[in-house]
């Protein structure tokens, strides 16, 4: 069946698109519930303080406002993503730990009666002493933000393998360097937004989100209510790249007014709640030491990783380690020595981000380069050197599946004109290259796999019920091509109804690149189960052989006389007489290691497959004012086979703007716990005007587990295009960079140096 | 995020305006495109009572030629002031000013006169009311301190203005009507220098007119931004020459302007104002680039305009 | 406070609405006249995501009051099908696939609509400036000023 796809592989338009062309597709701050009330939040003015006291009963008293909360109106449980991690009250009854932290919100008839409803609640403070930098805070002086975390360590992550020490004294040349990086912001486009509405013991909840069912299950613990009377629904979600992946305050919050005034209730952040009270992105500051055989193979890599962690755990250990894993997926590294260690500071709550890990990775990639040259190799000799095939091990035991690596490497050097390029570069002009693996999911538990089920309607059309959700990637999308493709009907053709806990099964959800490989799969599954009945009622009818049927064109037709032929609808309704309605069932779960554990025993398959990708960058930088211009990017993925290209594409594209270009131009301003940019205009997002020539290749390759060989498409390009102009910068300057962003004024203090120094 | 509540009044003539204004005690505010107004209400650093609309003032909206000068009326949209052909034959320095300020978009609506008179900016005020109360109202709000130099008796805010510079350059002039009558003034007079308060208009003052003399001019505007778009300057220089003489204006950096004359060009005298222009930049950590580069890239800005006008010798 | 009288034109259905001094267009339009698919993102100008065309001309809603614009003629998204036919620039942006999350979609598309109005064959510079008018964080751009250029070659 893969050799004469109709429909996968082709660039088909987004089934999500005409709504969103039209002004039709509603996100959660465009919902209008009868008798809904709209919600504000009371933030900590302070980084740190105790709370003596919360009194909201004034605030009761304003005409027009139904229900007032703090945390005192919770049920004082905490949220982590993993037992070791609950400390996340969300509404903090103890000390707040950031500015900007919930404390207290009302609920009101209109958004004026709420404002003025949050000036009149009372909240008594007793200021403590604060730590911003993730270093201070490991010292015994400074301030615990946490009791339970000593030296405000969060996580600790240590992973050894083989002999680092003998390793290191063995190899031909070693070296050391620091890399930081500033956190991002997300800055996806809708700000957060929440609407809750309890009616009859029943919470609905609508708000972007990267995974209904796991948000569902937090929301039940938090308001200790049964999972089945929690039910995230569907909504269409303004981006998300991590940002959307974990409950937030703004759910307990909205849920909490709700409850208590038995009315809908909408809460809608501004950009700079957004920015300063949703999550934000770690910084970061690596310190890399490579050590190499004079053929320029690596023998050992030992790392000290800190990850400026805010306020609370989060996704805590995946965060402290995801940067380590998608490298050694792509690298042989022999002998390893990671310490990741993700510290509390009294900053805002951090998250996972598709970007995540731009001072490690793109510091790997840069040094790499310098130990390279000195080796007389030139990047692309060094990348195809080191890098995994398929079969391969990773340093933690985890096997390649499938493996395009060198394919990348090779198209995205040819086309760019690598090595010539890198040679012969002239002053303050360079080329770079960066390469990274992505696991396509990673263990969650019994949450690591997708169920799908699909039934045919009466005149042949579809429904797919997935858990699947669509941040704005094209998910959607994706899951009703592949159910056309196996079902031979067109996509118009096919409902979904998806991203509903009350009615869709468990996902995973799209933070774990698992979308395309592990909701696909599950898609394909169900898919396969229905099409298998619609071939069995065709055989009878047409008296063919099962083996001979085939479905296109909503029809089933022999593939050896196609005049013997039938439609699907037919088929449906001769089921339907039977008493046998034609409905499918599917699964997918993703053959990898359960046993493993992020910090107690980071050993084992770690995903079902991963992808590949190789940025090439060229920049120009100018002398006098230290600008870095982007001409010219080339993207190379191996994606498995890509089941729209164009989307994947555009995933690569996004990608060159969000991590690329974010290089030279992103990163979080702080003065004390204070966000200095939490908007869209002193916070730097790309414009088109800013955007390099891109070009993107793809690099089909076929996992054999991937539906119809489809792995993750697209999260390469966003974890290595920071290395790719972090290694032209080397090509054009001789010198590693030292922190990210490579603003103006941080390349000109490097230009200066470099003048001044040994060169 | 919802505007706090205020009366909307929208004045037909300049004398309507100016009684509007004087019946609400002052506490009103001028409305023209509203992209810098609008925000500024928006965060509640300006609380009116009510808001005077001036774009329905007929006059107000006219370029004129009226003997040897080009008078421009301040509700002319910076996209609409830009297609002129004086402005682009007559003044280079401007059209290129024009053509740099923020994103088209907001160029259809925000118009010379508000883009003259723009609120000054720093990091720490362009905040939402929560976020300054919580880290204290500094100067520019009623407050006793700098939040961005501690002991600074006076606000370092940046006026981001990219056109009022270019304008000085060519000796524009400011027509001004109050109640008392009308005043004109050269452009820079506009300026106090005092970031609370960077304008010298007075209460209620309205700016009528923005007089050009029209004498064809070479010029550039070089500004420094992040962005290829929508930015605001973090550094702006604005070099008109005329014959052998040549003004430079900067801007990006303080509460004003500063403006530079070269008498006779040649590089000896462009150094020496790029020199002295550099030594007078005192950029304080309030934008997104560091201070001490923002003062290099004064003089570096000022030499690329020379050389882009091809005045004195260049490199 | 009193309101205040608006006539308008909406997607070419007239309306008389009352309205508050202080209300921006672009409560307006998603409060009074339930027409979300101009969004709110940053609000204060910095983005475009409330981009509606005002008389023909590109707007920031969030910057507008709606007393401002007493009489004029509005067009937001919701207003650009032609009957069921969809505008060139919408079929261009799905076929282009410069859609992702669709958050930034409508005001992209009447900026662009602006332009092409304005002038039917914009170089590729002029339109990668226009649309420098507004932040979308998924593109990456590349496939939205296609989908511009497409319908311009149209």
């Amino acid at each position: 069946m893969d050799e004469n796809l109709k429909i996968v592989g082709k660039r088909v338009i987004r089934s999500d698109s005409y709504a969103k062309v039209t002004g039709g597709a509603l996100y959660t701050a465009d919902l209008k519930l009868p008798g809904m009330l709209y919600a504000k939040v009371l933030r900590s003015p302070y980084p740190h303080a105790k709370i003596l006291n919360i009194d909201v009963s004034k605030a009761l008293k304003v005409p027009g406002v139904k229900a007032a909360i703090s945390g005192f109106d919770a049920y004082g449980v905490k949220w982590g993503v993993f037992r070791y991690t609950q400390d996340h009250a969300m509404l903090p009854t103890d000390k707040v730990r950031y500015i900007g932290e919930d404390v207290a919100a009302v609920a009101a008839v209109d958004e004026e009666s709420a404002i003025e409803a949050l000036s009149l609640i009372k909240v008594e403070y007793e200021p403590l002493e604060a730590v911003f930098d993730p270093v201070e805070a490991m010292k015994d002086t400074a301030p615990q933000i946490h009791e339970q975390y000593k030296n405000n360590i969060n996580i600790h992550i240590h992973i050894e393998v083989g002999d680092v020490d003998k390793a290191m004294a063995k190899a031909y040349i070693v070296r050391e360097d620091t890399f930081k990086a500033k956190g991002e912001a997300y800055a996806m486009m809708e700000p957060y937004a929440v609407v809750a509405s309890y009616a009859n013991g029943y919470l609905d909840l609508w708000m972007p989100n990267a995974g209904p069912h796991v948000r569902a299950k937090a929301l039940s613990n938090l308001l200790k209510l049964p999972l089945n009377r929690v039910r995230v629904r569907h909504i269409n979600s303004g981006g998300a790249f991590g940002g959307r992946s974990e409950v937030a305050p703004g759910d307990l919050v909205a849920s909490l007014l709700s409850i208590k005034s038995g009315r809908p209730v909408k809460l809608v952040l501004t950009r700079e709640e957004n920015a300063m009270c949703s999550r934000q992105v770690h910084d970061i500051i690596a310190t890399v030491k490579t050590g190499m055989k004079k053929d320029g193979t690596i023998v050992a890599k030992e790392y000290k990783t800190i990850y400026d962690g805010g306020a609370y755990s989060s996704t805590g250990p995946i965060a402290t380690s995801i940067p380590y894993y998608v490298y050694e997926e792509c690298y042989r590294l022999p002998n390893v020595r990671y310490d990741g260690y993700r510290v509390f500071t009294n900053k805002g709550i951090r998250g996972m981000y598709g970007c995540h890990g731009r001072a490690f990775l793109a510091g790997n990639e840069a040094q790499m380069d310098l130990m390279a040259k000195e080796l007389g190799l030139d990047p692309v000799e060094v990348r195809l050197k080191n890098g995994l095939t398929a079969g391969e091990l990773t340093a933690t035991k985890s096997k390649i599946i499938s493996c395009g690596l060198k394919d990348t490497i090779i198209q995205a050097a040819e086309k760019s004109d690598f090595k010539k390029k890198w040679k012969k570069h002239t002053r303050n002009k360079g080329i770079g290259m960066g390469c990274v693996a992505i696991m396509c999911g990673f263990p969650m538990g019994f949450r690591s796999g997708s169920s799908c089920y699909v039934k045919i309607n009466d005149d042949g059309q579809v429904t797919l019920i997935t858990g699947m959700v669509d941040n704005g990637q094209g998910n959607e999308s994706l899951a009703v091509q592949v159910a056309s493709e196996v079902l031979g009907i067109p996509m118009d053709d096919i409902n979904l109804v998806n991203a509903d806990t009350e009615v869709t099964n468990l996902d995973p959800g799209s933070y774990s690149q698992a979308a395309a490989y592990v909701g696909a799969n599950a898609v394909k599954a169900a898919c396969e189960d229905a099409r298998k009945k619609i071939i069995a009622i065709a055989s009878k009818k047409l008296g063919v052989p099962e083996e001979e049927i085939d479905l296109k064109d909503r029809v089933a037709y022999s593939v050896k006389t196609p005049d013997k032929r039938m439609p699907i609808s037919w088929i449906t309704r001769e089921a339907f007489f039977k008493g046998e309605p034609i409905v499918g069932t599917g699964s997918f779960f993703p053959d990898i290691d359960l046993e493993r554990e992020w910090v107690s025993k980071p050993e084992g398959q770690m995903a079902g497959t991963y992808s590949f990708g190789t940025s090439v960058a060229e920049i120009e930088i100018d002398e006098e004012t230290g600008k870095i211009k982007v001409p010219k990017f080339i993207a190379a993925h191996d994606c498995g086979r890509p089941i729209n290209p164009m989307a994947v594409e555009g995933q690569m594209e996004g990608s060159v703007g969000q991590a690329g270009i974010a290089t030279i131009f992103e990163g979080n301003m702080w003065y004390k716990g204070f966000l200095l940019n939490p908007d869209l205009l002193e916070y730097k997002v790309p414009l088109a005007c800013d955007m390099p020539d891109i070009e993107t290749i793809i690099v089909s390759s076929n996992d054999p587990k991937g539906p119809f060989g489809a792995k993750e498409g697209g999260l390469t390009i966003r974890m290595n295009a920071y290395s790719a102009i972090a290694c032209a910068f080397t090509n054009a300057t001789g010198m590693l960079f030292e922190e990210l962003p490579l603003t103006p004024d941080n390349v000109l203090k490097l230009l200066e140096k470099n003048k001044g120094g040994k060169r | 995020m919802i505007l706090p509540k205020f009366d909307y009044k929208k004045a037909r003539t300049i004398e309507e305006a100016l009684e509007l204004y004087n019946k609400h005690d002052g506490n009103a505010f001028y409305l023209a495109g509203g992209t810098d107004l609008v925000p500024l209400i928006k965060l509640r650093l300006l609380q009116p009572k009510v808001i005077i609309d001036l774009k329905g003032i007929d006059g107000l909206k006219d370029i004129k030629k009226i003997n040897n000068s080009l008078v421009v009326g301040p509700n002319i949209t910076l996209f609409e002031l830009k297609q002129n052909p004086f402005i682009k034959d007559y003044f280079p320095c401007l059209f290129e000013s024009l053509e740099a300020t923020s994103c088209k978009t907001l160029q259809m609506r925000g118009t010379i006169g508000g883009n003259i008179l723009q609120n000054t900016r720093c990091l720490q005020y362009n905040k939402s009311l929560e976020w300054r109360t919580a880290r204290g109202f500094c100067l520019k709000m009623g407050g006793k301190v700098c939040n961005v130099v501690p002991n600074s008796k006076s606000c370092f805010s940046n006026y981001c203005g990219d056109n009022a510079p270019s304008l000085m350059t060519i000796d524009a002039k400011a027509k001004l009507v109050s109640a008392k009558g009308e005043r004109t003034v050269r452009l820079e007079k506009l300026f106090s220098e005092d970031g609370r308060s960077p304008f010298t208009i007075k209460p209620g003052e309205i700016l009528k007119e923005i007089i050009i003399p029209l004498k064809k001019t070479k010029g550039a505007y070089e500004k420094l931004t992040v962005r290829g778009s929508i930015d605001y300057p973090l550094v702006g220089v604005a070099v008109t020459v005329k014959k052998d003489a040549a003004v430079v204006a900067v801007t990006g950096i303080g509460p004003s302007p500063h403006l530079y004359e070269i008498k006779e060009i040649n590089e000896k005298s462009i150094n020496e104002v790029a020199d002295w222009a550099y030594e007078d930049a005192r950029p304080v950590l309030n934008a997104v680039l560091t201070p001490l580069y923002r003062k290099k890239m004064v003089p570096v800005l000022i030499k690329r305009a020379f050389k882009r006008i091809g005045a004195g010798g260049g490199r | 406070m009193k309101t205040i009288k608006v006539m308008l034109n909406v997607n070419n259905e007239k309306v008389t609405l009352q309205v508050k001094p202080y209300e921006t267009l672009l409560e307006t339009l998603r409060e009074r006249l339930s027409l979300t698919g101009a969004k709110e993102s940053c609000s204060l100008g910095s983005c475009g995501a409330c981009t509606v065309l005002v008389n023909g001309t590109p707007m920031r809603s969030c910057l507008i009051l709606t007393p401002e614009v007493e009489g004029a003629s509005i067009t937001t998204i919701e207003g650009l099908k032609n009957g069921e036919k969809l505008h060139p620039l919408q079929q261009a942006f799905m076929e282009k696939g410069a859609v992702q999350c669709g958050f930034c979609t409508s005001g992209m598309i009447l900026t662009a609509k602006a332009l092409l109005d304005r002038n039917k064959k914009p170089e590729k510079r002029d339109i990668v400036k226009t649309m420098s008018s507004n932040i979308c964080r998924c593109t990456g751009y590349k496939k939205i000023i296609e989908a511009v250029e497409e319908t311009s070659k149209k």
